[in-house]
């Protein structure tokens, strides 16, 4: 039982990552990347929506929708319960830490349609995962997220100053960093 | 089918009661010389300050990213006034703001 978990946290934050195994939330992804400060709120911020959203969604699902034969509305009620977990964090930054809320700009309001925030949430109840699973899954797959827009930008900081070809500059030689990234992390699926 | 609709009904009630309540519990105080300066403007929106629109350049006054006057099309009366107004309300933080004219 220990042991599966431990598989799936590695699983969910390295191997089976949001954004280079599974290409989801690349819009925050390329957005938020230019500076590892704002990179790391944007993770913190990612990370508290998908944990709370994940807690949520999953208590309705089980404590709610089954009860009352209404599994078909999941998409639906799970898209209500993130908009306004998303509008909680945006009051909370915006009280808490404005400097960050302004570096965030649009991307802050965005979590909303992340789509790593729904696939969470849904892979939670058709994987069929218990508490415990539920749990180290919605932990693991964000901080993976984090950790992966952290690193990324972190290169690209070393990027801005790198002697890249004219036609190459900006998003495009990023988006080749994302592609050999991507690369590199599937080395890691022999660890299991 | 109505008991989807009450589920509905009721799960947007909760979650409209939550925000409603961290809404007054995350309240900011809008500084509100940002209203003041942003109305004595003239408010053509025409971008000449190289901000977006009169609020644009209002909160740029206000918050310090700027201090130096750059709104052509104002009237000199509204520019001094503007001005004026700045070096003596003190903000949220007591400090004032000197522009550039």
């Amino acid at each position: 039982m220990f042991g599966e978990l431990v598989t799936l946290l590695i699983t969910s934050v390295l191997l089976n990552n949001a954004v280079l195994n599974q290409f989801l939330g690349l819009c925050p992804f390329m957005g938020v990347s230019r500076k590892k400060s704002s990179a790391l709120g944007m993770g913190m911020a990612v990370v508290f929506v998908i944990v709370a959203a994940g807690l949520v969604t999953y208590a309705l699902y089980y404590l709610v929708l089954v009860p009352l034969k209404l599994e078909f509305m999941d998409l639906v009620t799970f898209i209500l319960v993130i908009a306004s977990l998303v509008q909680l964090t945006e009051m909370f930054l915006k009280k808490s830490s404005p400097a960050l809320y302004k570096s965030l700009g649009v991307y802050l309001p965005l979590i909303t349609t992340n789509c790593v925030v729904l696939n969470v949430c849904l892979v939670n109840i058709s994987n069929g995962y218990d508490f415990a699973h539920m749990l180290v899954y919605t932990i693991g797959t964000p901080l993976g997220f984090a950790l992966v827009l952290y690193i990324f930008s972190a290169i690209r900081e070393r990027l801005e100053v790198a002697n890249v070809p004219e036609s190459f500059k900006g998003n495009p030689v990023a988006l080749v960093v994302a592609g050999l990234m991507a690369m590199a992390f599937s080395g890691l699926a022999g660890i299991i | 089918m109505l008991s989807a609709i009450l589920m509905m009904l009721v799960l947007g009630a909760l979650l409209g009661a939550g925000l409603g309540i961290a809404a007054k519990v995350f309240h900011v105080e809008p500084d509100n010389r940002v209203d003041y300066v942003a109305t004595h403007l003239p408010g053509y929106n025409c971008g000449g300050c190289g901000y977006p629109g009169c609020s644009g350049f209002a909160d740029a006054l206000v918050s310090g990213d700027t201090d130096s006057w750059q709104c052509k099309p104002c009237k000199p009366e509204a520019k001094a006034d503007i001005i004026d107004y700045l070096k003596n309300t003190p903000g949220p933080d007591g400090k004032t703001i000197t522009v550039r004219p």
